[in-house]
C-alpha cells in the first residue's frame, strides 16, 4: 500500500516538472520534447510486445504509419479535427497489429524480426502505390489546414493562451502520460503477467493455463495502438506525411529505443525517447563531412549497448540501490 | 516468347547476386545463430577495397580479388571478435542491435572516405553476349551464376570434409559440448565471421559489375537477400541460391505480366515470399526443421 | 522499485537546467538572421542515406559564400551557410527547418534539397514569410505557383521544361521515331516524361513504351529487357545516376544500340564516362542531353577562367571534394546568384526586400553557367533557369549544339 502511495507521489512529482519544463526552454526546444513525447508512446507500445511478451518487431514504424496516415486522410479528405483523429488512429492501427499477430503467432526470435522488417520495407512502397486514397509520393500537408488546432495563431486551452510549440508539447504529454499510466495499470495487473509468463517460457505458460494466442495477439493489437497514437501524433507535429516519413530506419531506431531504454521498463523508456530524438542532432554537431553523423551514430549505439547491457532502466537501477545502500 | 525467356535470363542473373549474398547471411546464421543486418554493407566495403586496389592503385584484377577477399576474412573476424563476441551471451536482440550499429557506422565510414559518388568496377568476365534465338545471355550473368553454384559447393566441401568446418558446424550446433571435446568456439565462430564476409566480398564484386559501386549499393540487394535466405531455408546453402535464382525470376515474370504489381510493387512482393514462406514452410525448401526441446 | 521516478525527475530536472542554459537567443534589429556583420542562411540536405552524394551542391555553395566572405562579404556582412543533414526524409527536413528558423533564426532557407522535402516545409515557410530561397528540386509546383506561394523560388530548369526540349528535338531531329521511356517512379520521372510529351506535341515521333523503376530497386534490368521487346528505336533515361548507367549497361548486355537522350541529372560527364565501360559499351556515343551548367571536366573549359576560379575555391575552402562533380559547380551557381540577390538588397536587407528582388532578378553574368544563360524571373513567374543547349556525347565528352532553347513552366 505505501509503495502505491510513493508511486503515486513519484508520478505526481514527475507530471508537475513536464508541465513546468516549458518555462525553462526555449520556444523550439519544446517542440523537440513534444517529439520525445511522440517517440515515448511508441517506445511503451513496442515495450509492451518486446520487453514484457518477449517479441522482438522490427515494423513499428509501419504502425506508426498506420496512425499517421489515418490522421492525415481523416483530416484533410474528411474534416476531422486532429484531436478527435487520435483514437481512430489508435483503433486502426490497434485493429492492424491484432490482425497481423494471428499470423506472427507462428513465428518467434529473428524470424518474427524477418517478418516485422519485411512489413517494415514494404510499407512504403504499398503507401505510394495506393495514391488516390494516400497522396502519393508527394504526401498530404497539413500545415495551415483548418483541422490542425495548431497553427501561426496561438491555441487557447482553458483560459491559456498556447503558442505551436508550447501546444504541441503539451499535447503530446499529456497523452503520453496518460499512456503511460494505462500501460503500468494493465503490465501490473493479470494481464502483464500472462505476458511476462509468455516471454520467460511458452511452454510453462502454456502449461500453467495461459493462451498463448490470446495474450501474444493481444500484446501485438495494443503495442500496435500505441504505434498508431505515436504515429498521429507524429503527423500532427510534423504538419505532413508521406511515404519517406515513415522509413524503415524509424522502426530500427524504435528498436533501438526500447533497447537503449530498457527491455521490462517503463520509466527508462524515456531516455530511450531522448535518444532517438537528439541522437542525430547531436551527432551531425560533431562533425558535418558526408557520412560523418553516420559514423558517430554507429558508434554511439554500440557503445551503449556495451556499457549499458540492461538499458537505462537497469543504471537507473543501480543508482537507486546505491542510493539506498546509503 | 523470346520476351518471356529474356525476362527469365534477365531474372537469372539478378538471382545470381541475391544468391551470393544469402550465402553469406546463411553462413553467419549457422556459425553464431544470428542474422547480420550489416552484411550488405560489409560486403560493399570489400568491394570499395576492391576498387581503390584496382583503380587507385592499378593492380591487375586477381591479385587485388585474393588481396580483397583477405583483407574481408580478417575484418569479418575482427567484426566479431571485437564487436559481436561481447554481447553474443545476452539475448539476440543486443546482437541485433549491434549489427544495426554497424550497418549504419559502416554506412557512414564509406561515405566518409569514398564519397556518395558512384564508381565502377571491372568484371573478370568479358562484356559480350551470346544472342540464342532472340534472347541474349551476357556471360558476365553467366559468371555470376556460375560463381554462385561453384561457391555452394565449395563450401559444401568444406563443412563436410575439412576439420575447420566439422568443427564450426559443432560449435554453431552445439557450444557447449563442443567446447568440451576441445574446439575454441569463440575463435571458431570469428572464422565463421570471416569467411561470410569473404562470401560477402564475393557478392560484391560479381554486384558492381552491373549496379554501380555507391554507398547504398548492396542495401536493396540486402532485403532481397533475406527473402532469398528464407524461401530456401536460412540454414542452407544450396537453398541460398535456389532461393536467390526463383526470386530473380519469379520478381521478374511477376512484374511484367501481373500490371498490378508492375516495378512499384516488387519489394512488397519479395517481401510477402518472405512472409508466407515463414508461416507455411519455416524451415523454407531445402532447411532443417528445428525440433525445440523444453 | 518504487525509488526509480526520483532519479528520472532528476533527470527531468537537469534536462531542463541544460536546455534553458543552451538557449541563448541573439536579439538584433530588423529582420532575423541579420546582424552588423553578417548575414544567416540555413537549409537541409542529405549528409548520409541513400541520396548522400547530392550534398555536394551544399559543398560547393559553402565553399563559394566563404570566398565571398574572404573577400569582405556583402555589404560587410560575412554569410553564413549553415545546412543540416535530413537524410532526405521529410520528417526530419520539417524538423530541422523550424529548428533554423525558430531557434538559429535565419534570414532565409537556403538550397534545401529535393521534391518532397521542399513540399512538406512550403505552407509553414510562407505563413511565416520566410524566404523559401532556390529550392533544388527541378519540381514545376515551386515556379508555377508563385501566386499560392510567394516565398517559394526553385533554381534549376524545371524537369518539365527539360523533357520538352528533348521532345522538341526529337520532334525536328528524329521525326520518325518511337522512344522507350525508363523513369524513376516519382514526381521527377513523371514530370519529365509529362515534358516530353509536350515537346513531341502530337508528331508522328511518340512514346511506345514507358517503364518505371523504384528507387529502392536493386537494377533495372528486368525493364531494360521489356522496353527493347517494345520496338522501340529511341530510349529517353530519365533517371538518377546509378540507375541511368545501369540503363545504358543493361541495354549493352541485352544487345539493344537504341539512340539515347537523357535529362541533365544523370547526364554528368563521370556518369557518362562510368556508363562507357572503359569504352566498350557504344550505347552512350551519340546520347544527346540537355545541359545548363559548365562541366568541370570538359576540355573546353581547361582555360575558362571561372572553372580555374571554381578549382581555386573548392581546394582552398572545402578540402577532399572532388573537383570533377558537377554539383559542386551547381553549388557555386547558385550561391553566386544569392550574393547578386544579397547585394540588391542594401544596407539593411529584410525578408521583404529579399522577395521583391527574387520577383526581378535579371543575372547575365552568373560565371559558372553557360555563355548566355540568364537567370531571370517576373511577379508571378519563379522560374530562374528555363534556357539550356543541347549537348551530345561523343569520344572526347560531350559536344554542345544548336542554340539556346527556352521553356517557362
Amino acid at each position: 500500500m505505501r509503495r502505491t502511495a510513493t508511486s503515486a507521489g513519484l508520478f505526481a512529482a514527475l507530471v508537475v516538472a513536464i508541465a513546468v519544463l516549458p518555462k525553462f526552454l526555449t520556444d523550439f526546444r519544446a517542440q523537440q520534447f513534444a517529439y520525445v513525447a511522440v517517440y515515448l508512446v511508441a517506445l511503451i507500445g513496442l515495450n509492451v510486445l518486446t520487453g514484457y511478451t518477449g517479441q522482438m518487431s522490427l515494423g513499428h514504424g509501419a504502425f506508426m504509419a498506420v496512425g499517421g496516415y489515418t490522421t492525415a486522410i481523416l483530416m484533410t479528405d474528411h474534416g476531422i479535427k486532429d484531436l478527435w483523429t487520435i483514437p481512430a488512429a489508435a483503433v486502426v492501427a490497434g485493429a492492424a497489429g491484432f490482425l497481423f499477430g494471428l499470423p506472427a503467432l507462428r513465428l518467434t526470435g529473428l524470424y518474427l524480426a524477418l517478418a516485422t522488417f519485411a512489413i517494415a520495407v514494404a510499407t512504403p512502397a504499398v503507401i505510394k502505390k495506393f495514391e488516390g486514397f494516400t497522396g502519393g509520393g508527394s504526401g498530404k500537408n497539413l500545415f495551415g489546414v483548418k483541422e490542425l488546432t495548431g497553427g501561426i495563431a496561438p491555441v487557447h486551452v482553458l483560459g491559456w493562451k498556447l503558442n505551436f510549440n508550447n501546444w504541441l508539447y503539451y499535447l503530446c504529454w499529456t497523452v503520453a502520460l496518460v499512456l503511460y499510466v494505462v500501460a503500468w495499470l494493465l503490465l501490473r495487473g493479470r494481464t502483464g503477467r500472462a505476458f511476462r509468463a509468455v516471454r520467460d517460457s511458452e511452454t510453462a505458460a502454456l502449461s500453467s493455463g495461459v493462451s498463448l494466442a490470446r495474450y501474444k495477439t493481444l500484446a501485438f493489437g495494443v503495442s500496435a495502438a500505441y504505434a498508431g497514437v505515436a504515429g498521429s501524433l507524429f503527423a500532427i507535429a510534423t504538419t505532413y506525411v508521406n511515404p519517406d516519413t515513415f522509413p524503415v530506419q524509424l522502426s530500427i531506431f524504435l528498436l533501438v529505443g526500447v533497447v537503449v531504454g530498457g527491455l521490462g521498463s517503463l520509466t527508462g523508456l524515456i531516455a530511450g525517447a531522448i535518444f532517438i530524438e537528439f541522437l542525430p542532432l547531436w551527432a551531425q554537431d560533431i562533425s558535418k563531412s558526408p557520412g560523418a553523423p553516420g559514423v558517430v551514430y554507429g558508434v554511439i549505439l554500440i557503445g551503449v549497448i556495451f556499457l549499458l547491457p540492461t538499458g537505462a532502466a537497469g543504471l537507473l537501477r543501480r543508482v537507486a540501490s546505491l542510493f539506498r545502500g546509503r | 516468347m523470346t520476351n518471356f525467356l529474356q525476362q527469365v535470363v534477365s531474372g537469372l542473373a539478378s538471382g545470381g547476386i541475391y544468391g551470393a549474398l544469402a550465402l553469406a547471411l546463411v553462413l553467419i546464421h549457422r556459425a553464431t545463430g544470428v542474422i547480420n543486418f550489416a552484411q550488405g554493407e560489409m560486403a560493399t566495403f570489400s568491394t570499395y577495397i576492391l576498387w581503390t586496389l584496382t583503380q587507385n592503385h592499378g593492380w591487375p584484377y586477381w591479385p587485388a580479388l585474393a588481396v580483397t577477399l583477405a583483407i574481408s576474412f580478417a575484418g569479418g573476424f575482427g567484426v566479431h571478435q571485437l564487436v559481436v563476441r561481447p554481447v553474443e551471451r545476452g539475448s539476440v536482440l543486443r546482437v541485433v542491435i549491434v549489427t544495426i550499429g554497424l550497418l549504419l557506422l559502416i554506412n557512414g565510414a564509406m561515405t566518409w572516405i569514398w564519397s556518395g559518388e558512384v564508381r565502377s568496377v571491372h568484371s573478370p568476365f568479358p562484356t559480350r553476349t551470346i544472342d540464342m534465338g532472340g534472347v541474349a545471355i551476357s556471360i558476365q550473368d553467366l559468371g555470376t551464376i556460375g560463381v554462385s553454384i561453384g561457391v555452394v559447393i565449395l563450401l559444401g566441401l568444406f563443412f563436410r570434409f575439412t576439420k575447420v568446418g566439422l568443427a564450426l558446424r559443432a560449435a554453431a550446433t552445439n557450444p557447449a559440448e563442443a567446447r568440451l571435446v576441445g574446439v575454441r568456439v569463440p575463435l571458431l565462430l570469428g572464422v565463421g565471421w570471416g569467411l561470410a564476409t569473404m562470401l560477402g566480398a564475393i557478392a560484391g564484386a560479381l554486384t558492381a559489375p552491373t549496379v554501380f559501386l555507391d554507398p547504398n549499393m548492396m542495401q536493396a540487394v540486402l532485403i532481397y537477400a533475406f527473402a532469398a535466405a528464407v524461401l530456401g531455408g536460412i540454414d542452407s546453402p544450396v537453398g541460398a541460391v535456389v532461393g536467390g535464382l526463383l526470386l530473380g525470376v519469379g520478381l521478374n515474370l511477376l512484374g511484367t505480366y501481373v500490371n498490378f504489381v508492375g516495378a512499384d510493387l516488387r519489394l512488397p512482393a519479395a517481401l510477402s515470399v518472405i512472409l508466407a514462406v515463414l508461416l507455411f514452410r519455416p524451415a523454407g525448401l531445402f532447411g532443417h526443421r528445428v525440433v525445440k526441446r523444453v | 522499485m518504487t525509488r526509480k521516478p526520483i532519479v528520472f525527475v532528476a533527470l527531468a530536472v537537469a534536462l531542463t537546467l541544460g536546455a534553458s542554459a543552451l538557449a541563448g537567443s541573439t536579439r538584433a534589429t530588423g529582420d532575423p538572421g541579420i546582424t552588423p556583420t553578417s548575414i544567416l542562411l540555413g537549409g537541409t540536405v542529405p549528409l548520409s542515406g541513400v541520396a548522400s552524394a547530392y550534398s555536394a551542391v551544399a559543398v560547393g555553395a559553402s565553399a563559394y559564400f566563404k570566398y565571398v566572405n574572404a573577400k569582405g562579404g556583402v555589404g560587410g556582412r560575412q554569410i553564413n551557410y549553415k545546412y543540416l543533414d535530413d537524410t532526405y526524409n521529410p520528417a526530419q527536413t520539417v524538423q530541422l527547418t523550424r529548428q533554423l528558423v525558430e531557434q538559429d533564426k535565419v534570414f532565409a532557407i537556403f538550397n534545401t534539397l529535393g521534391t518532397e522535402t521542399n513540399l512538406a516545409i512550403r505552407p509553414y515557410l510562407n505563413q511565416l514569410k520566410v524566404p523559401q530561397l532556390f529550392a533544388a528540386s527541378g519540381d514545376t509546383s515551386f515556379g508555377a505557383d508563385a501566386a499560392t506561394y510567394p516565398q517559394t523560388i526553385g533554381f534549376f530548369p524545371s524537369y518539365q521544361a527539360e523533357g520538352w526540349a528533348l521532345g522538341q528535338y526529337m520532334r525536328k531531329s528524329h521525326p520518325k521515331a518511337k522512344i522507350a521511356v525508363i523513369a524513376q517512379n516519382d514526381s521527377y520521372g513523371r514530370d519529365l516524361l509529362v515534358g516530353l510529351n509536350r515537346g513531341l506535341g502530337g508528331g508522328v515521333a511518340k512514346v511506345v513504351a514507358a517503364q518505371n523503376y523504384e528507387v529502392t530497386a536493386s537494377d533495372v534490368g528486368s525493364q531494360i529487357a521489356k522496353l527493347k521487346s517494345s520496338g522501340a528505336d529511341t530510349l529517353a533515361i530519365f533517371a538518377t545516376p546509378q540507375f541511368a548507367i545501369q540503363s545504358y549497361v543493361f541495354a549493352n548486355k541485352l544487345g539493344w544500340k537504341p539512340f539515347v537522350i537523357t535529362n541533365a541529372v544523370s547526364s554528368a560527364s563521370n556518369i557518362m564516362l562510368l556508363a562507357s565501360e572503359g569504352g566498350q559499351n557504344k550505347t552512350v556515343l551519340g546520347s544527346v542531353s540537355v545541359v545548363f551548367l559548365k562541366d568541370p571536366t570538359d576540355p573546353k573549359w581547361s582555360k575558362d577562367p571561372a572553372i580555374a576560379l571554381y578549382r581555386t575555391i573548392l581546394a582552398r575552402y572545402a578540402k577532399g571534394a572532388n573537383a570533377k562533380d558537377v554539383y559542386h559547380v551547381y553549388g557555386m551557381a547558385v550561391a553566386y546568384a544569392t550574393v547578386n540577390l544579397l547585394k540588391r538588397l542594401g544596407k539593411n536587407p529584410t525578408r521583404a526586400g529579399l522577395i521583391a528582388a527574387v520577383d526581378s532578378m535579371n543575372i547575365t553574368d552568373d560565371p559558372f553557367l553557360l555563355p548566355g544563360i540568364a537567370i531571370k524571373t517576373g511577379p508571378g513567374d519563379h522560374f530562374p533557369l528555363s534556357q539550356m543547349y543541347f549537348q551530345q556525347y561523343a569520344k572526347t565528352g560531350w559536344k554542345q549544339f544548336g542554340s539556346l532553347v527556352s521553356y517557362k513552366g
